[in-house]
């Protein structure tokens, strides 16, 4: 009996030291992996207009949009002038899009409701933009940044994940518009490749 | 046709300080950088912008550490601002007191998160540590204290 206890923890004991030799990645959240469910699509989150909403009522007949975007950050500034044409395109394609501004730690310093209202009229938002309240949906989709944007299928499937293009700074020197192509090939049913792409951005300031 | 004689149309370069304390860098070049230290220092790899409030927040943290261990880890710093700020990210820098070369990203995002580590999503800040041996001992977005950097980094002067 002693014996067969042993040889049960000896595995444990052998992983544990296994794992103080790895290197330490602890605050690398993981992104939603393609193919998942769209997470918390029933959960109601407070529109700029005033208006409740949830994921699966943005959502259209060839699938959803979702931008992790907020008010304060110079990569958002940089890739706005291309939120009205994508939202545009996303829609003559039959799919929904809403921002979420998930930035819970500096609601008091640019990114209240009222503040995103303002950003919303001001640069003429064709799109709904949400308050991500206790960032609760930036951390179920593993967002880590702003923009970060997710596109989901009909069937609410992630199908594309990442940067909207590979030019933040210039739209006329983009050369690969990854989003634009990704919204073409899932409302055509073609293959979306790349599926996952990476750009930087602003770190999402989380509740503490 | 006009002819510009040669003296008029060349100057030799010269190199200012301020070349010295920010220099161009792509992802690959980074990595070279990275490398030449492999059996000599610690490398504590520090991806920041001016914009980055958890980045300015961090930044003098490092600094600090820098100043604490000179004999065996290498801070290298890269900024991550647009090219227009880039005369802000020099200010920031010499305010900061760095007396040492930093670099400052160009070319493209995705090859340049990629050449230092798969999982970072790009988010700023980003720290990267790697050990005298050259081994990754912790990488991790989000801003971070003085203690996790040390800690971190007394791995690495320590493998």
């Amino acid at each position: 009996m002693k014996k067969q206890y042993l040889l049960s923890i000896v595995p444990i004991v052998l992983g544990v030291c296994l794992l103080a030799f790895l290197p330490s990645q602890e605050a690398l959240l993981e992104e939603l992996p393609i193919g998942s469910q769209a997470p918390m699509t029933d959960v109601e989150v407070k529109d700029v207009s005033g208006k409740m909403l949830t994921l699966k009522d943005v959502a259209k007949e060839n699938g959803l949009l979702v931008n992790f975007s907020c008010n304060t950050c110079p990569w958002v500034a940089a890739w706005e002038d291309r939120y009205n044409p994508i939202a545009k395109l996303a829609k003559e394609n039959g799919i929904g899009v809403v921002a979420l501004n998930p930035n819970a730690a500096i609601r008091d310093d640019g990114e209240s409701l009222q503040d995103m209202k303002q950003r919303a009229e001001k640069s003429n938002y064709q799109f709904y933009y949400a308050l991500d309240e206790g960032a609760k949906m930036a951390e179920a989709f593993g967002a880590t940044r702003t923009p970060h944007i997710y596109l989901f299928n009909s069937d609410m499937e992630l199908v594309y994940r990442g940067a909207i293009d590979d030019n933040a700074k210039s739209a006329k020197d983009v050369e690969q518009p990854y989003l634009k192509n990704a919204i073409k090939n899932l409302a055509a049913g073609n293959e979306i490749d790349p599926k996952t792409t990476k750009s930087l951005g602003c770190t999402i300031k989380w509740p503490s | 046709m006009v002819i510009v004689p040669i003296h008029q149309s060349y100057s030799a370069p010269t190199t200012t300080a301020e070349d010295t304390l920010l220099k161009d860098v792509t992802g690959s070049e980074l990595q070279k950088i990275i490398d030449s230290y492999k059996g000599e220092k610690a490398v504590l790899v520090n991806i920041w912008a001016t914009w980055c409030a958890p980045c300015v927040k961090e930044f003098p943290e490092i600094v600090k550490l820098q100043r604490n261990y000179p004999d065996d880890l290498k801070v290298i710093f890269v900024s991550a601002d647009f090219p227009q700020q880039r005369d802000e990210a020099l200010n920031f820098l010499k305010k900061q007191k760095v007396d040492w070369t930093t670099y400052f990203k160009t070319g493209k995002d995705q090859p340049f998160i990629e050449s230092l580590s798969q999982e970072w999503t790009g988010a700023l800040p980003f720290t990267k540590v790697i050990d005298m041996n050259g081994d990754l001992v912790a990488s991790w977005e989000q801003s971070a204290s003085y203690e996790k950097f040390e800690h971190h980094v007394k791995t690495a002067i320590n493998p």
